[in-house]
């Protein structure tokens, strides 16, 4: 980012300021000379240096670790791994902010970052004693179930949208886990994306709905955008997948509920005046419609195809440009 | 070329003067009454649309133009390529200065697909024409190369000119990196000068922009001006780096290994000391610019210097390094957090509030009409070279 601006043009705009009236010259001298003897702020610089110095040291003692851990042993390490997560995790509980379902005041920026570390952490271990003791066993739904039924309440206790977006992730991870293996056994040969969209669609539909409430029950309500965001995504993708490999008349319904879900996204953009979320809306609904378009033509005529085909895509792009430029006339935003 | 310039001077300056107001209400120097005073005597008048719609803008603009370019291929199947690239570059450089004039886009996204689409059209042009009028085999086809970056060089200079884009800057420096040093290969002398071409041209591109904030119109070529500080500040860095040098050298002449090469120690100390030079200067002339990319060069020189001359296994210099740095930013946190010899640990007040998606998205969105929120166009003018261009 550029810095702001100049010492000559910071004097030419006080000069300007003054001589509109619009600063009383001895305010002017008081902000050039503010602007002089500031003191340069290196703050992020040396907060990056600091994660540098982090990664370098954790990776670093990671590979001394791995080439000595028959020297060192598991327990030992995995001890250390549960120690440091503890710590961790002691430190980001100590200094949270009391719950409330509004929006909690930002607990410091150590407490906030140590909270994702111990989380990180959690994974890390859980995998170790998997891979090394088979705690688990084969119960890999169990595996992939708990961070998200340790992270889902830290997120809320912690007021942590990094956290929830874990706690999201790691749900997902379960979705995708418990389901595939059902797969092999259901269709021998079909898709298993088709197998895994469904329950993804309703993972997506679920995570839309929790945040739809958290708005509407004001229960952390500013945890909607995450909820909403991950899972309209998920939704949609799922949705997506299901067009595409569903023949003619299950077709149309996967369609309708793509464009449905689009339009729900515009709907919430216009409401929570979001440019995020009517991108995401517009986007899919234009990958929908233009789908639709060249399935229908590519059932008849292949001429057709090329000529109108070739109109199409200019002409559908100049409409959305002009449906951007002409938003707020179009959904009457503020 | 006082009125060269396709946006209106205004809406770079006043972008500025809000930025620069909001910096002050922030640090507290202005009251919120004056701050809004200043944004109403300083309209903005242009069309800059929340950064996501512009990343849709630019998009959608960009798929329209590559698919109408498929229809003009099939129009022009009689015409030839070559007349459809021609039509292609008129309609979008036309497109692009009704949509400044009369829909005062002002880097929407729109006006920079169109500039590019443009800017690539004509460079196709330029290749397909040579390549047609000088069908040259190999030893000559690097005249024909020359003579297009020769070509498209003034092409891209116009544009800069006349648009500030800050891609556009970044393209014209490759492009004039690239003819000076294909240049300089034509000459017996020129491998063993080109390191040295190098260090100077970027010194002294860097010293040229250091004059041109005096100038009344540097707004409007503010992000230009700040890409190309970057790039002949690398420049320099690169160009005298020994493992650059060394390994460019190799490749130039077609080897597989690297050997040593002539004139080794001026490259060393090229090496170790301009990261220290951009420590420096960053430090004493508050210029973050030189601050990050001497860190950045620190890091580099280190890495060279252990790529030939390694004494530590790789797992204990980590280790040992991230733990003189954690200890090392410790105390300069410590030691910095009242400020001391101009400097601070403290975030500056005047920037805006540390990145947070969700804070981003509000603050973009949140668009009142009259008084500046701050956040409003989230900073306005330093970011305007950003424009959909920043988000790719």
């Amino acid at each position: 980012m550029p810095n702001p601006l100049p010492d000559n043009a910071t004097a030419r705009l006080l000069a300007d300021l003054v001589a509109q009236g619009l600063l009383p010259p001895a305010q002017a001298q008081a902000i050039a000379e503010a602007e002089r003897t500031q003191p340069f702020s290196v703050h992020y610089e040396l907060r990056a240096l600091l994660y540098l110095g982090v990664m370098l040291l954790a990776g670093g003692l990671g590979v001394l670790i791995y080439e000595h851990i028959d020297t060192i042993g598991h327990q030992v390490i995995i001890g250390l791994i549960a120690l440091v997560m503890a710590a961790c995790f002691a430190y980001a509980e100590r200094h949270r902010s009391p719950f409330t379902w509004g929006e909690a005041p930002p607990a410091s920026v150590a407490a906030t970052y140590l909270l994702v570390l111990s989380c990180l952490l959690f994974v890390s271990l859980e995998t170790y004693l998997q891979v090394r003791y088979g705690v688990f066993g084969q119960r890999y739904g169990l595996a992939t179930l708990l961070p998200a039924l340790v992270f889902f309440p830290l997120a809320y206790r912690h007021d942590h949208r990094a956290v929830l977006a874990l706690a999201i992730t790691a749900l997902a991870a379960w979705v995708g886990v418990s389901v595939a293996p059902l797969a092999m056994f259901e269709q021998g040969s079909g898709f298993w994306t088709d197998i895994l969209s469904r329950p993804a669609l309703l993972l997506g539909l679920g995570l839309v709905a929790a945040g739809l409430l958290s708005e509407k029950l004001h229960r952390k309500r500013h945890f909607a955008y995450t909820y909403l965001l991950l899972g309209s995504n998920v939704a949609l993708a799922a949705a997506m997948t299901l067009l595409v490999n569903t023949d003619n008349a299950g077709a149309v319904f996967w369609w309708l509920l793509v464009m449905g879900l689009a339009a729900g996204l515009v709907w919430y953009a216009r409401r929570s005046q979001s440019y995020l979320f009517l991108l995401l809306g517009v986007v899919y609904a234009y990958a929908a419609v233009t789908y639709a378009v060249f399935r229908l033509l590519l059932a008849g005529d292949s001429d057709l195809v090329l000529s109108v085909g070739l109109w199409y895509l200019p002409a559908s792009a100049v409409a959305v440009v002009f449906f951007f430029i002409n938003i707020k006339r179009i959904l009457r935003l503020v | 070329m006082r009125n060269f310039r396709a946006y209106p001077l205004v809406w770079a300056t006043h972008t500025a003067a809000r930025a620069a107001a909001t910096g002050w209400q922030r640090r507290g120097l202005l009251t919120p009454e004056q701050s809004a005073a200043i944004a109403a005597a300083y309209p903005l008048g242009y069309y800059r649309p929340s950064v996501f719609l512009r990343v849709g803008l630019f998009l959608f603009t960009w798929f329209g133009l590559a698919s109408s370019g498929l229809l003009f291929g099939w129009i022009f199947e009689l015409g030839g390529v070559e007349l459809g690239l021609a039509l292609l570059a008129a309609l979008c450089v036309g497109a692009l200065e009704w949509a400044i004039r009369d829909g005062r886009h002002y880097r929407s996204g729109f006006d920079n697909a169109l500039l590019y689409c443009a800017l690539g059209a004509v460079a196709a042009l330029l290749s397909l024409l040579i390549n047609k009028f000088f069908p040259a085999p190999a030893p000559v086809s690097a005249r024909a190369e020359l003579l297009l970056l020769a070509l498209l060089l003034p092409v891209l200079l116009l544009a800069l000119l006349r648009y500030a884009d800050p891609l556009v800057a970044a393209a014209t420096y490759a492009v004039a990196l690239a003819l000076l040093a294909k240049l300089l290969l034509f000459g017996s002398a020129g491998r063993l000068l080109l390191p040295f071409v190098g260090v100077a041209v970027g010194a002294g591109l860097h010293a040229w922009l250091g004059q041109l904030p005096k100038r009344p119109d540097y707004p409007y070529y503010q992000s230009a001006i700040w890409v190309l500080r970057v790039l002949a500040l690398a420049t320099t860095y690169l160009a005298g780096n020994y493992l650059v040098v060394r390994e460019g050298n190799a490749a130039l002449l077609g080897e597989a290994a690297s050997g040593e090469i002539p004139f080794a120690a001026p490259f060393w100390v090229f090496t170790a000391l301009i990261p220290l030079i951009y420590l420096g200067l960053g430090l004493r002339r508050h210029d973050r610019l030189l601050l990050g990319l001497g860190v950045l060069a620190l890091g580099f020189s280190v890495f060279t210097l252990r790529h030939y001359h390694a004494v530590l296994p790789p797992a204990w210099a980590a280790t040992l390094a991230g733990a003189a740095l954690v200890a090392g930013t410790l105390l300069a946190l410590r030691y910095l957090r009242q400020p001391r010899h101009g400097l601070t640990a403290a975030a500056d007040a005047a920037a805006p509030p540390a990145f947070d998606l969700e804070a981003f998205a509000v603050a973009q969105t949140v668009e009142l009409p009259t008084a500046p929120a701050p956040g409003f166009e989230f900073g306005g003018g330093q970011s305007g070279g950003g424009g959909a261009t920043g988000s790719f």
